[in-house]
């Protein structure tokens, strides 16, 4: 008995010292997007984590046992906000139990909470669907808001490891310079897309279309997080042959099914956006990320 | 702004003060003259900078009388989100079902079983209806409230399933420590801390009627810490009133007290798996069963190991998903049982029988679920004295078959048609249908792994 208290005890010591591996920030990001701006404007000072992956549907995510263990021990949590993470991350922050990545601390950092906020809506009611009543929170596809995010975030970095000020500062520029000089590319590039009415899967490409001017025509869901019916599909060929649409758009976790379908019918195409990077993406992927997603509606645009 | 220009003017005052004593006077005349003008140039500066601030919120103060005229005429309902927002979460569980059974009895063979453990009742029925209410208290605590509304006897029933307090993180406990106190669905095995509703079944399985009443929610304090390490780490345990199933009739108010240690992790990107170890030592000084018939005092100790593993094939549960789910139990009675209807009399009992459970879930289109169970419970010895009372299981062990399947139209309703083949004793098979129905309203906390 007292040899296998002895054990416990020794292998609870263990668990408790933290592994080397983890030097630098611990960055808890909800999204890829942000663990990849958190590595843009972190470098190697910090560690980013993404909780989820290029194919999953952020909006539903097990609060799984993993997950737990990060928040432990993350120093930032940085998510997109205004609800979208609802359904688990504040289980997941009463289970971890960490103190500085509560809400309202500086290592609590909700995107929506720091960028204009599209379509807040005036009526909540879940006969609407999954409306948010915080607005849409897929706002990392404006790049004007990731300039504003980069900002915040480094300001986040300096107050919670003030030795490294100056890489932080760097780094920022740095940073800055080139998504400026990008995004001017971008621009250029987009400005003949204005006006080009497109459909969309769910209402996940919001602020990209907001920034380049396009047109949403419809969205293939009946409402909010309401999978695509016959009847609403059939009614949306009428409207969708009358505005002349051009494409449809969706995310790698839409189901490609209604898409197809609808794209088939209108012949016209069904373009899938990467809408986020890798999770474990290298730093310069959001850009890479932005100069794809103005490919592929450049491709589309020109096509008959 | 008001006190820094107030703390100001006491500085000039006091200067002024000083400027006209005696000493002062005596000095200099040039300097006193200056010093003099310097305060007259101070003073205008700041009466200056008075009039300036005056205007300022002057201004400030009618902007913000026009934009509360403005907002009657913004939307309504804007306003009425705001208005409620410190109100606690409020949800309701509707939760109706209609059941068939072969059978007219269903006793358990070798195991005194409780009221909840019981098999539901036949016919058209309401579930436990629930209405959760549940709030952050202030930056500490965090506090909610589940009553059941359950049909018992003929007459409706509210029952407290879960009256707690918890600690939020900042409450001034460690990283990764966390204390909960009053009445909850306490730590042990996988689903004991899971409201029903949430099941993957509409029964619970045998392990969990016979050893923890369908649910262990006895009055208590739990503490648990998650260890800081890469991958989940996490210990617990907690003492409880010693009132509810496997305990019963305490007199000390402490009659129970519980311990575990949980691990998971993932692998890879689409799979992740948890593993615990559990034990619940309860003395019972008197634990009623099979209708108050069956009687135990004595020492009551639970042990449990449960494995819980899934796997979303693209990586995105919401459409395609495999849970395997399974739950071991071993209870050590040590004290006395009386089973009144077979009159055995108070007899010593000291035995252990264990039990276990395994359930694969598949989620094979994003509304539309599947599932197996099977669960079994291996009776103990029957002692002397009690042959041909409850606790006889005449070499009988009970065991359950189910299949399910569900139909989700989104994540707050659910319909589920479960089909059960039950052996609990030696006599006859029981076939139940069970068709049933799980509606969410309002707020619905996540549920956790």
């Amino acid at each position: 008995m007292k040899r296998s208290l002895g054990f416990v005890l020794a292998v609870a010591w263990g668990m408790a010292l933290p592994s080397p591996a983890a030097a630098g920030l611990q960055i808890f990001s909800c999204e890829p997007e942000w663990a990849a701006l958190a590595r843009d404007v972190g470098g190697e000072k910090v560690n980013a984590f993404s909780a989820t992956h290029a194919r999953q549907d952020p909006h539903h995510i097990r609060a799984r046992p993993s997950l737990i263990a990060k928040i432990r021990r993350a120093d930032l949590v940085f998510c997109s906000g205004a609800d979208l993470e609802v359904g688990w991350l504040p289980l997941l922050m009463r289970r971890g139990a960490r103190s500085g990545v509560q809400p309202g601390a500086t290592g609590y950092l909700m995107a929506a909470e720091h960028v204009p906020v599209l379509e807040k809506p005036t009526l909540v009611d879940r006969s609407l669907g999954d409306v948010h009543p915080g607005g849409n929170p897929h706002v990392h596809l404006d790049p004007r808001n990731l300039a504003i995010l980069s900002k915040e975030l480094s300001r986040r970095l300096i107050q919670l490891d003030p030795p490294n000020t100056v890489y932080y500062r760097n780094r920022l520029d740095a940073f800055q310079r080139d998504w400026r000089t990008a995004m001017d590319g971008w621009k250029s590039r987009v400005t003949k897309l204005s006006g080009l009415p497109v459909i969309v899967h769910h209402k996940s490409f919001t602020y990209l279309i907001n920034w380049i001017g396009l047109k949403e025509v419809a969205t293939l869901e009946v409402k909010p997080g309401i999978p695509p019916t016959a009847s609403h599909l059939n009614n949306l060929l009428l409207s969708a042959r009358s505005q002349k649409v051009k494409v449809i758009l969706r995310t790698p976790y839409d189901p490609a099914e209604a898409s197809v379908w609808l794209a088939s019918k209108l012949g016209i195409a069904a373009l899938m956006l990467p809408y986020t990077v890798d999770k474990e993406a290298p730093p310069g992927a959001l850009a890479r990320l932005f100069d794809l997603t103005v490919a592929l509606l450049e491709k589309a645009h020109a096509e008959p | 702004m008001p006190t820094l220009f107030i703390r100001q003017m006491t500085v000039i005052v006091i200067v002024s003060g000083l400027a006209m004593t005696p000493q002062a006077m005596a000095a200099d005349a040039v300097d006193t003259r200056t010093l003099l003008q310097e305060i007259q140039e101070l003073k205008k500066r700041y009466e200056r900078r008075t009039a300036e601030l005056e205007k300022k919120l002057k201004k400030l103060e009618q902007n913000q009388s026009k934009q509360a005229g403005k907002a009657p005429s913004s939307s309504a309902s804007v306003r009425n989100i705001k208005d409620n927002s410190f109100n606690p979460s409020i949800g309701v569980i509707l939760n109706g079902r209609a059941s068939n059974f072969t059978r007219g009895t269903s006793e358990i063979a070798g195991f005194g079983v409780g009221e909840e453990g019981e098999r539901g009742s036949e016919g058209l029925s309401l579930g436990e209806s629930e209405l959760n209410f549940s709030a952050n208290v202030d930056d500490k605590f965090y506090g909610s409230m589940t009553a059941a509304i359950v049909r018992e006897d003929g007459t409706d029933k509210v029952e407290l399933e879960e009256a707690y307090m918890e600690t939020l993180p900042g409450a001034g406990l460690p990283d990764g420590a966390r204390a909960k106190a009053g009445r909850a669905l306490w730590t042990f095995g996988y689903l004991n801390e899971h409201h029903a509703h949430g099941d993957d079944f509409a029964d619970r399985p045998l392990t969990n009627r016979v050893y923890l009443n369908a649910a262990f929610n006895d009055d208590g304090v739990e503490m648990s810490y998650v260890l800081p390490t890469d991958y989940y780490a996490e210990i617990g345990g907690g003492v409880f009133r010693g009132d509810d199933f496997p305990g019963g009739g305490s007199v000390s108010g402490l009659g129970a007290w519980s311990a575990y240690a949980r691990t998971g992790g993932d692998i890879g990107d689409n799979q992740s798996w948890r593993l615990g170890i559990y034990t619940l030592q309860s003395d019972a000084n008197s634990r009623a069963s099979n209708e108050d018939a069956v009687t135990f005092v004595g020492q009551s100790n639970l042990y449990a190991a449960d494995l819980r593993y899934t796997m979303a094939p693209t990586g995105d549960a919401t459409k395609q998903e495999i849970i395997f789910q399974t739950e071991l139990m071993r209870r050590d009675d040590d004290g006395t049982y009386n089973d009144a209807d077979a009159g055995t009399g108070t007899l010593n009992y000291d035995e252990s029988s264990f039990g276990w459970y395994a359930q694969a879930i598949y989620k094979f289109a994003p509304a539309w679920r599947i599932g197996a169970r099977y669960s079994r419970l291996h009776a103990a010895d029957t002692p002397a004295g009690f042959a041909g009372s409850a606790l006889d299981s005449e070499g009988h062990d009970p065991e359950t078959y189910s299949v399910m399947a569900d139909w989700t139209n989104s994540e707050f309703g659910r319909f589920r048609l479960q089909y059960n083949r039950e052996k609990l004793d030696k006599g006859d098979e029981d076939n139940q249908f069970i068709f049933q129905y799980v509606m969410s309203l309002g707020a619905h906390g996540a549920h956790p792994y």
